[in-house]
């Protein structure tokens, strides 16, 4: 039994914690390789651009109390319908040591993140696809100062 | 042969054509353990990603455990898939083996992946010591590491310091000239107030090679100076929906604007 995954980044379904309704539908399901955002001709592509999340997160005003710095990344998976399911968290130190920076904080990230709605379907040579998408939120003095990637 | 399946091993052959770059010549490799280490490393280097390759840098380092390239290549699909924590602790081993080798690529990670501009001038500061003439370029070769510096420098407010480093760059002998430079330059001097030079580098910037965002300053220089805008902005629009913008695969550019901050200009 290998300690690695199919490809590096593979999130297995954990009844625990997904919702048991998000299906992969896209080409290529059943292959041992999973697409990734970067893959294909549009790389990232929401809705309005990274703006429209950067503004999204705005106008929720999620912030720490205790001005936490590091980072905090979601990785998840969007399928060939543009839906979202396996969200994994993962919390930094500002030099990026596996550290918890307010669990609050972290929750409320989550959850936006859950809530958007706005990831287009990716299609690679006419054939739609599941890929892995992640956001890595930059956290300084409490507050989100950058969104990536 | 099924459309789908027929991309699925061109898309294989892409990996493999793309990581051939990081291909070592093993004969220069010193002890049969390395030679062989070296040759494992160059097999799996073919398969980013995938368990078998991962597999297969476990065994080179096992073979020869001071083979830096191979915790290197290891950490590339970590950083990809957006794995920060696995990919620090194997980039900071290929980095204490041999600095001099990933300490650049390091500090261009940390800018282009992370925005930690601290962490990114750490790195870039120090390479200075193996490379004192030339710190070499970013990964996707569209900057000098010295004006990644001086991005950073800027981005942390110190953007005279920046504009320095990037003016005395740009005038030095020899210097092949990044893809944003002027643009980049362009939009300091902007944020420093100091239109004239700010219009100077987006007209140069013009010149080389002109994308959207570019004209977006343009722009919003005529604005400031109460002169005609709007055939710009119209123009940068129309740019933009060409697809002449910043772009990069991975991440996006620093100082990148989008369409709607156009839209609102």
């Amino acid at each position: 039994m290998s300690k690695y995954p199919n490809t590096v980044g593979d999130i297995e379904f954990d009844r625990k914690l997904d919702a048991a309704d998000l299906k992969k539908c896209g080409a290529g399901k059943d292959k041992p390789f999973s697409f990734q955002y970067y893959h294909g001709a549009k790389g990232f592509d929401y809705k309005g651009e990274k703006i429209a999340i950067v503004e999204k997160l705005k106008k929720e005003n999620i912030y720490s109390e205790n001005k936490s710095n590091g980072f905090i990344t979601v990785r998840f998976l969007v399928n060939c319908e543009g839906k979202t399911g396996l969200f994994r968290l993962q919390h930094m130190s500002p030099d990026l040591k596996d550290t918890v920076l307010d669990v609050e904080l972290e929750n409320k990230l989550l959850q936006f993140t859950q809530s958007l709605d706005g990831w287009i379907p990716k299609e690679i040579n006419g054939s739609k696809v599941d890929y892995y998408q992640y956001l890595t939120y930059k956290i300084e003095n409490g507050k989100v100062s950058e969104v990536l990637p | 042969m099924e459309k789908f399946q027929r991309y699925y091993l061109s898309f294989l052959l892409l990996i493999v054509y793309t990581n051939t770059i990081a291909q070592v010549n093993c004969n220069a490799i010193e002890g049969e353990d390395c030679k062989k280490a070296c040759e494992l490393y160059n097999l799996a280097s073919d398969f980013q990603g995938y368990r078998a390759s991962q597999e297969g840098f476990d065994k080179a380092i096992e073979l020869c455990p001071d083979f830096a390239n191979a915790y290197m290549e290891k950490a590339v699909p970590y950083l990809k898939n957006g794995d920060f924590v696995t990919w620090k602790g194997l980039i900071d081993k290929a980095v204490a083996l041999d600095p001099k080798m990933h300490l650049g690529y390091r500090g261009w990670c940390k800018f282009q992946f992370l925005r930690d501009y601290s962490g990114a001038i750490l790195d870039l500061e120090t390479l200075k010591q193996y490379y004192p003439e030339d710190l070499g370029r970013s990964q996707n070769g569209d900057y000098n590491l010295s004006i990644v510096k001086a991005m950073s420098y800027s981005a942390l407010g110190q953007k005279e310091k920046a504009a320095g480093i990037i003016e005395r760059q740009l005038a030095t002998r020899g210097y092949v000239k990044g893809m944003f430079d002027h643009y980049q330059l362009g939009v300091t001097y902007f944020e420093l107030g100091k239109y004239d030079k700010a219009l100077e580098n987006f007209e140069q910037q013009s010149k080389e090679y002109d994308f959207a965002e570019n004209i977006y300053f343009k722009s919003k220089v005529s604005k400031i100076r109460n002169k005609d805008y709007l055939d710009l902005k119209t123009l940068a629009l129309q740019t933009y929906d060409e697809g002449k913008t910043m772009k990069d695969v991975y991440t996006h550019h620093f100082n990148k604007i989008y369409r709607k901050q156009i839209e609102e200009l």
